[in-house]
């Protein structure tokens, strides 16, 4: 079918302005939503459009427009979790239109169409319907067959949405109560192996991917669309730590798809054999002895965290597909999961973490401990944050009883040590000796791990037989002098 | 009698003794990453690697003449394969000259980044710590790759510096009469010494960045008044010429202390300018080379300062013709005038203005600070006010003596119509001559070969004067750097498709057609959401140009490495910054160690970063080694047409199968792959070709199905809008048809059936039979074998 407009990614970021709209749907002021269901293929004449209200061409140039969208889809591999998965994708094709704008999602749909759009001849809603479609059809071919029906009519708009929201509800109340235990298969993304070859996320309904972008419903519908793709699924076998989540059908897929970098993850584990990141992950964790508490900083803060590095530089410690322990990357939406971290305390663990990112996800943190977790206003060293922490009595404090299983993993603080000089080396040490019950295979990484090269030889006192040497006129040249820290 | 030396020793008398000790490192400061392959390459190192590519991406020579003379055995004669007095064949002279180009491009570079690093080390010491910005975690990633070092202080910097100038010595060397006699082992070296090039930038963008304070990284820097219409000609014009801002910065620091920045106009012409604005926003740009001569003739400055490179030779003459003072500063370009640097300071000023003298040699900072201030006043005072080039009367006159010998057409670089111009004018239409302006690059040629010694560069600046003075646009200022950060946020959206690439537009200004169609190039892409990187004169041409609403593509366009970003670097020498991101890719996403490692990191970038290098008016010798430093490490470059007067490119032969394969890590296979990139450097003759090219350029081995589709939905639709068709060529790039562009998938599908015999699964639309190879998500190519090894090993 020829349209009288053009389709191209290239319109992606269009906006339309005041000043050149012909019409708005939906938006701020009026009604609108956009909704997609599942049927069954024999309710479906493919590729049908039913408009109930006016169309473009009978409506009054520069006026806003109640809009409802209702694509129904079927086919072989279509289900009722594809839905939103398919719905958000309404926001992405019908972008590629030129001279149509589409902002938001669900009931927040704000779409402008442009005048020179209808001068080039848009003159009905039929036209987008069936552009986006073909697009639909087009990128997720499990889509067998597909109908629109759009509502310009007030009445009409009120009327659905109201059904709509009831739907909407639904799916959120799956989203939350749907966890790694109720599925059987997670969904693996390796998408950054372009770029990271090595890297492997594990999608669980509980772990979102590092970047972001893929839930687990996402990467089902990919799966669905390419079972070979980047998204496939990783049957989960059994379960070896229920509290790390740990399953043997994920370490055998790490295995093979890492290309044997490494054997077992653990999904919700901080220190044990944690998740690998690319590079792209929105936010990193970084584990901070001195406090025995795990910080968070996301990408778009640029001071120093309480432990004086930057995300930068966290960053530059774990990536490339790596399991590294002391660091881990996630993505934002993982503070929303019940299983959080757990293994290691999950927010009770969790000590620090810049004041924008904690309003954004200020809900998702238990309400007792929302007010124990400093952000850089309480402290910006290592010296400010232990004043609070113990001010607040955090759990790290005297020690975290894990929510999970009620067990006791952290031991708190041992009675302020005598503040002596501690070198770095000590300080790496006790590191290690303090974790290493909880890592046995493992070394953690400590940001500037000394050397450990021997230093050089201390001249022996003179004995006999020794030669001496008269240096006169001499020039001793010396390139480079390395100097050793002394052990003990 | 033998003396056993071994064991220790005890120190029992010292007297006179000299302690030299170069460098202390405490050991935790030592860097952790393992030691590659190839610290501090010579010559040798990187050959493998660069035959790799060479083979792949064969040299093709455009001889600009068939004959050498660079020895008194010649002039040679080596047309039809013959062979010159010393046994050099035509390809291999052309190999030579390229080698040449390069080693002065990097010679450049490096030898500003000498001076520079050696004067900022002597202001503020060696123990100044390099610290580019929060964001910036990887300072150095050339340094880092190819020396093997991780600079901490402008001290450290040294190392990298003699590396380069050692390097560059020994290619130079190469050219002698009598050495090479293979075609590739020339290119390798050009491709060194480039390398050389590279790491040169990088030493003295950094320097000058940490030492002055300069812009770190920061995508919002401030915008600058940009174009010929800029300044303010009620005070005096002080105008910096060249790309060494050392000379310029002392200027506008002596204005800010004496509370006299706003009495004074501050302008630059080249990199001097970026340079400047990067030191301090309130200075402005004129534009790249080919506005020296519109500057200058126009009568604009009251004093100008030249540094060094891509400045006029004929710079003292033009200011002589104009009676403007000349401060020549640079011992690169001291263009025969007195070294004043021991006078008192008021004598130099009484010389220059008085006229006594049109110029002097004058590299003292301080006096440089007082004297040019102090002449721009004085000669300013003096100044009467005269109209632009011509007055009407001289303009009619010059017209007038036009007889359309088409001399002026012959010699012209583009051929450009004077001559109908000219005729037009006498009949009374000057807008043919007005037009020109657009399109000349000012280079005076013409002038010489007029019989009637008709001033033709001030006739086309007169009648296009309005044009010109409407110049009046901004720039942002060059930022540095690229944050790691914002390479970690565009991972994701490129592997989904929603970023398709970048376009780096680096070069000169020896456009073939108006300024504009750069303009209309990188709009294209910005729309589409490429990302767009731009320094030197490209990023000061688009400052000047604005669209219909009086706005740059910098007031179009934010400044952040992102989606149809467009982001200016700064000088030349910040061109290091681009090579450096791409880098820092391998480095960030895959943790692939920099350390001495450059063949695997350039292998990395080959296989999987979509950059683009883009230079559309490519003349000097520095874009040639530029160019050639990117297509080392991986990255295509695209060169306007000028640019085949480099004499070569490198030119896949997507027909040759057997060349196009890599090692799959993942399957432990040699793979036959789509020829992607399918060039190394390429010359477009036009505007529409350029962007067909660029397109098509960014698609690699690695891309996942979602890049693939949004690059040759790019490919398709910018071939159809500018060339009328699909390319002959897409088919090649299609490994599923998850690949196929979104909305015209039924279409394609339908193509590759019928013209090109695949089969297709209609029911499921899949794509059964027809590829190079399959889509594999895991693809993990590589072409070298210690990288194969490397990784497959621990299995």
């Amino acid at each position: 079918m020829e349209f009288p407009f053009e389709i191209s990614p290239m319109y992606e970021g269009e906006r339309i302005r005041k000043s050149d709209m012909y019409v708005e749907l939906g938006g701020p002021t009026q009604p609108g939503f956009e909704l997609v269901v599942s049927a069954n293929k024999d309710e479906i004449e493919d590729m049908k459009f039913t408009l109930i209200g006016p169309d473009l061409n009978e409506m009054e140039e520069g006026k806003a427009y109640p809009y409802a969208m209702i694509y129904r889809i079927a086919g072989e591999l279509v289900e009722k979790d594809l839905e939103p998965v398919v719905e958000r994708r309404n926001h992405d094709f019908q972008n590629y239109i030129a001279g149509y704008m589409h902002l938001n999602q669900r009931y927040d749909i704000w779409i402008r169409i442009s005048k020179s759009a209808v001068q080039k001849g848009l003159n009905s809603l039929e036209q987008i319907a069936k552009a986006t479609m073909m697009l639909f059809k087009n990128e997720l071919p499990f889509i067998e067959k597909i109908e629109a029906t759009y509502v310009t009519d007030q009445a009409e708009v009120e009327k659905r949405l109201e059904e709509a929201m009831k739907i909407y509800e639904e799916r959120d109340e799956r989203t939350l109560t749907l966890h790694d235990e109720d599925v059987d298969d997670f969904y693996s993304c390796t998408l950054c192996q372009s770029f990271a070859p090595t890297n492997v996320c594990v999608i669980s309904p509980d772990r979102v991917s590092l970047c972001g972008a893929i839930t687990w419903f996402d990467g089902r519908a990919a799966a669905k669309v390419d079972p070979e793709g980047p998204n496939a699924p990783i049957p989960k076998g059994e379960l070896v730590d229920e509290i790390g989540g740990e399953y043997t059908g994920v370490n055998e897929f790490a295995k093979e798809r890492s290309g044997g970098e490494y054997d077992r993850i653990k999904l919700h584990s901080f220190f044990e054999f944690p998740h690998t990141s690319c590079g792209c992950f929105e936010v990193i964790g970084f584990y901070m002895p001195e406090v025995d508490g795990i910080g968070w900083v996301h990408r778009g803060y640029d001071a120093p965290a309480p432990n004086g590095l930057t995300f930068s530089t966290m960053a530059g410690q774990t990536g490339g597909g790596k399991q590294v322990v002391g660091f881990l990357g996630i993505g934002i939406a993982y503070f929303r999961s019940p299983k959080f971290i757990q293994a290691d305390g999950g927010w009770k663990r969790t000590v620090w973490m810049p004041k924008s990112l904690k309003e954004r996800i200020q809900e998702f943190i238990p309400e007792d401990m929302r007010d124990k977790i400093a952000t850089e206003e309480d402290a910006s060293n290592l010296d400010e944050l232990k004043e609070f922490l113990k001010k607040v009595n955090h759990p790290v404090v005297t020690g975290i009883i894990r929510d999970v299983d009620g067990i006791k993993i952290t031991d708190g603080w041992i009675e302020e040590e005598e503040v002596t000089e501690v070198t770095p080396e000590e300080e790496a040490q006790a590191l290690q000796i303090r974790e290493q019950p909880q890592i046995p295979s493992m070394q953690i990484q400590p940001m500037y791990q000394p050397g450990y090269q021997p230093a050089p030889q201390m001249l022996p006192a003179p004995s006999s037989g020794v030669i001496k040497l008269v240096l006169k006129n001499a020039k001793i040249n010396i390139e480079k002098i390395i100097v050793s820290k002394e052990k003990d | 009698m033998a003396i056993n030396l071994r064991g220790s020793f005890v120190l029992d008398e010292v007297k006179n003794v000299r302690i030299n000790i170069g460098k202390i490192v405490e050991e935790e400061m030592e860097w952790e990453e393992e030691t590659g392959p190839t610290p501090k390459p010579g010559i040798m190192e990187l050959r493998k690697w660069d035959r790799r590519l060479l083979e792949r991406y064969e040299p093709f020579y455009a001889p600009m003449q068939d004959f050498c003379n660079l020895c008194t055995m010649g002039p040679c004669d080596l047309s039809g394969n013959k062979r010159g007095a010393c046994g050099i064949n035509l390809k291999n002279t052309k190999a030579r000259l390229v080698t040449i180009a390069c080693s002065i491009g990097s010679a450049a570079h490096t030898a500003h980044a000498r001076h520079m690093l050696d004067h900022i080390i002597e202001e503020y010491g060696e123990d100044m710590p390099i610290d580019l910005g929060p964001d910036v975690n990887v300072e150095a990633p050339i340094i880092r790759t190819v020396i093997g070092i991780k600079p901490r202080t402008l001290g450290d910097l040294r190392e990298a510096l003699t590396w380069a100038e050692k390097e560059i010595v020994k290619v130079l060397h190469s050219t002698h009469i009598g050495n090479e006699e293979d075609i590739l082992d020339y290119e390798s070296k050009a491709m060194h010494v480039s390398m050389a090039d590279h790491v040169g930038m990088e030493v003295a963008d950094i320097a000058q960045i940490v030492a002055f304070n300069l812009p770190k990284a920061d995508p919002d820097t401030a915008l600058v008044d940009t174009g010929f219409g800029i300044v303010d000609k009620s005070k005096p014009v002080i105008v910096v010429v060249g790309h060494n801002v050392m000379y310029a910065r002392p200027v506008a620091d002596y204005l800010e202390e004496k509370g006299l920045s706003d009495k004074f106009e501050l302008a630059g012409l080249c990199c001097t300018s970026h340079d400047m604005t990067r030191y301090n926003a309130k200075a402005k740009i004129f534009g790249p080379i080919s506005y020296q001569l519109r500057v200058i003739r126009a009568g604009i400055p009251d004093v100008i300062i030249s540094d060094e490179q891509c400045i006029r030779a004929d710079l003292l003459s033009a200011c002589e013709e104009m009676a403007i003072p000349l401060i020549a500063t640079s011992d690169a370009a001291v263009r025969g005038l007195p070294n004043r640097n021991d006078d008192p300071v008021e004598d130099i000023i009484e010389d220059l203005i008085s006229g006594k003298t049109p110029g002097v040699f004058l590299s003292e900072p301080e006096k440089i600070a007082e004297v040019v201030p102090k002449v721009a006043e004085a000669v300013f005072k003096k100044k009467q006010e005269t109209e632009m080039f011509l007055t009407e009367d001289q303009l009619i006159e010059e017209v007038n003596k036009c007889t359309q010998c088409m001399n002026c057409v012959f010699t012209c670089p583009h051929s450009l119509r004077i001559d109908q111009g000219m005729e037009s004018a006498q009949k009374g239409d000057f807008s043919k001559l007005a037009s020109l302006e657009e399109v000349c690059i000012a280079c005076r040629k013409c002038e010489q070969v007029c019989p009637k010694d008709i001033k033709i560069l001030s006739v086309i600046m007169k009648t296009g004067l309005k044009g010109l003075l409407s110049k009046t646009g901004k720039t942002r200022v060059g930022r540095g750097p690229i944050q790691d950060t914002e390479i970690r946020k565009v991972g994701q959206p490129i592997v989904f498709g929603q970023i398709p690439g970048v376009i780096a537009a680096v070069g000169c200004t020896n456009y073939p057609d108006e300024m504009v169609d750069l303009r209309i190039i990188l709009d294209e892409f910005l729309r589409r959401r490429y990302i767009v990187v731009t320094s030197g004169c490209h990023a000061m041409d688009i400052g000047m140009l604005k669209d219909e609403e009086g706005k740059t593509l910098y007031e179009k366009y934010p400044g952040n490495f992102d989606a149809g970003g467009l982001v200016n670097v700064g000088s030349c020498v910040a061109n290091s910054h681009i090579a450096g991101a791409t880098i820092k890719i391998a480095n960030i996403f895959a943790m692939r160690p920099l350390r001495g490692n450059y063949a695997e990191i350039a292998d990395y970038i080959l296989n999987r970063v979509g950059a683009v290098g883009f230079s559309w008016g490519p003349y000097s010798h520095k874009a040639a080694s530029i160019a050639t430093g990117f297509n080392r490490l991986g990255v295509p470059v695209v060169v306007g047409p000028h640019g085949t007067k480099y004499r070569r490119a490198y030119i896949g032969k997507p027909w040759k199968k057997e060349n196009w394969w890599v090692y799959d890590i993942k399957t432990g296979k040699k793979v036959y792959i789509e020829p992607a990139p399918d060039s190394l450097l390429l010359a477009v003759e036009t505007k529409e070709e350029a962007i067909v090219q660029l397109a098509k350029l960014t698609i690699r081995p690695n891309d996942t199905g979602m890049g693939r589709q949004i690059k040759l939905t790019h490919y398709l639709e910018l071939s159809k809008k500018y060339l009328g068709r699909y390319p002959d060529d897409w088919p090649i790039y299609v490994r599923s048809e998850a690949d196929l562009p979104l909305r015209q998938k039924e279409e394609l599908l339908k193509i590759l059936e019928e013209e090109h015999g695949w089969k297709i699964d209609w029911n499921k639309k899949k794509i059964l039979e027809g590829p190079i190879r399959p889509l594999d998500p895991g693809f993990n190519p590589t072409l070298v074998e210690e990288v194969y090894d490397k990784y497959s090993r621990k299995k």
